[in-house]
């Protein structure tokens, strides 16, 4: 059996893609923020896939003490269970806040939750996916294009605006996941961005109000369903050999933004090393367990 | 330049933080949370490069502050700006909160604002130019029944704040009250906003605008500082009526409000 940890995995595009997963036979450990939602969500997905092997861990991602928490007890479950390794990593959580927000840190939320919380936990996970040869799938979105890093004010401390703030995370993801291909590809772990195309969830309307509530619950409207894109994330979990691309639309390669380069990546990574008191080592060491 | 803020590791708290540190100024935060304290001193020493010093201290009880000079006092710092954040709502009306917590929104939001800026005018920079910030309010302009006792605590502050900035004007001490409306800061205030509809979203500031010209009129000039067009107009109106009119149009709006909105869920928001 193959272990996938998913967060963000108690609504939308998350649960669809635990419930994928749990009917091609995965055992699936989901991250979610609320108790009674993750519940919820473990009674859909046993509903969906009656043999699932799921929990729930809970966490609110936004802050990095929590990921720290989170990733101990995930690595925890997988040393007794799965001889320490991680077969698939599903950095899916985000949100949209319509206003400037800062986490614990005094980190811009959007880029806290949509990045940097995903770029912590695949940190802590490193060894784990490096022994299973694991995946690690970042869910994006076409907005990323036509947008480039504001590398003077990544956190939008001046001029902050809802849409492009959540844009420069999603272009975040995707040169995260040209800078993990370009260290481990070599040690045997990818990692892709997943474009969902226009999904009907809730991520426009949680703690949102006024306009981006608004134009959110007109436009999701036209969304697919979140069984839609959930096809791609297992496609790129368990096709043999890997997939080549980086960014995938309902499991085919689509096109991505000129500004994902090897320079921007890796000055991502450096920033994100900082940011979270963090460094990725240049070869994936899967000996002896990290401690923080 | 040397700064210190209470009530740091909360919303308004933190985004000022990340504003002074961006323009290089030295760090020293204090809250009663502890870890929120460590937490926001990572986050300001990894994004800027400057000194953060952190010490959580109750400013409601005397001990405590005295203990906060004292560390202060071994370090031989001086200060050249201080930024009163630390401040607390309980939600409900009068007769729903419990007598204490009534009686603490005056011990921290008044009484302790005045032990530690007492302590810390008494050690500026000798010399050079201070200045003092009071978190007030919006709700500071109006009597607002549901929220009596903080609106009047605010009252207290802009007077303060008005009246220091002409007490002190020889010492070079210049003083600024902030009244902002709603500042979308945690997932609670976001949601209380959202309950609010249009007029909501309509008087809330942006925090991160709220902090960068705070800090920016506080050194330029001091006195009241009104975020937002709406806010600045609502007020100015709200002057011209008897003060018994405008409670009376706040009290139905905040009615409202809480129809949509559970204030139970909120207990001891920091504002």
């Amino acid at each position: 059996m193959k272990y996938a940890v998913i967060t963000g995995a108690s609504s939308g595009i998350g649960l669809a893609a635990s419930v994928e997963l749990a009917q091609k036979g995965y055992a699936v450990i989901g991250v979610g923020r609320d108790e009674a939602r993750c519940e919820q969500a473990a009674l859909q997905i046993r509903a969906a896939a009656p043999d699932a092997n799921i929990r729930f861990l809970c966490a609110d991602l936004m802050q990095q003490r929590e990921v720290a928490r989170v990733a101990h007890e995930i690595t925890e479950i997988l040393l007794q269970e799965h001889e320490g390794k991680l077969d698939a990593l599903i950095n899916n959580a985000g949100c949209v806040r319509s206003w400037y927000t800062t986490t614990e840190e005094g980190y811009e939320q959007q880029f806290a939750l949509n990045h940097l919380a995903g770029f912590l936990l695949t940190w802590f996970l490193l060894s784990q996916l490096g022994r299973a040869g694991g995946r690690v799938l970042m869910t994006g979105s076409e907005s990323h294009k036509q947008f480039r890093m504001r590398w003077h004010d990544v956190m939008f401390s001046r001029g902050y605006n809802p849409l492009a703030a959540y844009k420069q995370s999603k272009l975040s993801n995707i040169l995260f996941a040209r800078g993990l291909n370009d260290r481990y590809q070599k040690d045997g772990v990818r990692a892709y961005v997943v474009d969902p195309g226009l999904v009907c969830t809730e991520i426009g309307c949680k703690n949102t109000g006024g306009l981006v509530n608004w134009i959110w619950n007109m436009r999701k409207k036209h969304g697919a369903q979140p069984e839609v894109p959930a096809g791609t994330y297992g496609y790129l979990c368990e096709t043999e050999p890997a997939p080549e691309e980086l960014y995938y639309y309902r499991c085919k390669p689509n096109r991505y933004s000129k500004q994902v380069t090897r320079e921007n990546a890796d000055r991502l990574f450096a920033l994100s090393e900082r940011l979270c008191g963090v460094e990725y080592p240049s070869a994936i060491v899967t000996e002896k367990e990290k401690t923080i | 330049m040397n700064v210190m803020i209470t009530g740091a590791s909360g919303g308004l708290g933190r985004a000022l933080a990340n504003e002074c540190g961006r323009r290089g100024y030295n760090l020293f935060l204090t809250d009663i949370d502890a870890r929120g304290l460590k937490s926001i001193q990572r986050g300001v020493e990894r994004q800027f490069n400057v000194t953060v010093t952190t010490a959580a201290c109750d400013l409601t009880s005397d001990e405590s502050v005295d203990e906060l000079v004292r560390s202060i006092d071994s370090l031989g710092i001086r200060f050249d700006m201080l930024l009163n954040v630390a401040g607390v709502d309980y939600e409900g009306g009068f007769l729903e909160r419990s007598g204490r917590d009534i009686v603490r929104i005056i011990s921290l939001n008044n009484e302790a604002t005045l032990r530690i800026t007492h302590a810390l005018l008494n050690r500026r920079r000798e010399g050079l130019p201070f200045y003092l910030l009071f978190t007030s309010s919006l709700a500071s302009m109006y009597p607002m029944p549901l929220k009596a006792t903080y609106a009047a605590s605010k009252r207290f502050l802009l007077d303060l704040a008005v009246a220091l900035r002409e007490e002190l004007r020889d010492k070079r001490v210049n003083v600024l009250a902030l009244c902002p409306g709603g500042l979308a800061t945690t997932r609670e205030a976001m949601r209380g906003i959202a309950a609010q509809g249009f007029w909501g979203s309509a008087t809330t500031n942006p925090l991160e605008v709220v902090s960068r010209k705070t800090i920016d009129r506080l050194e330029a000039r001091g006195g009241i500082y009104i975020p937002g067009a709406l806010n600045r107009v609502l007020t100015f109106f709200g002057k011209l009526l008897p003060r018994r009119w405008v409670a009376a149009a706040i009290y139905r709006r905040w009615q409202k409000a809480q129809e949509h909105w559970k204030p139970a869920e909120l207990s001891a928001e920091k504002l």
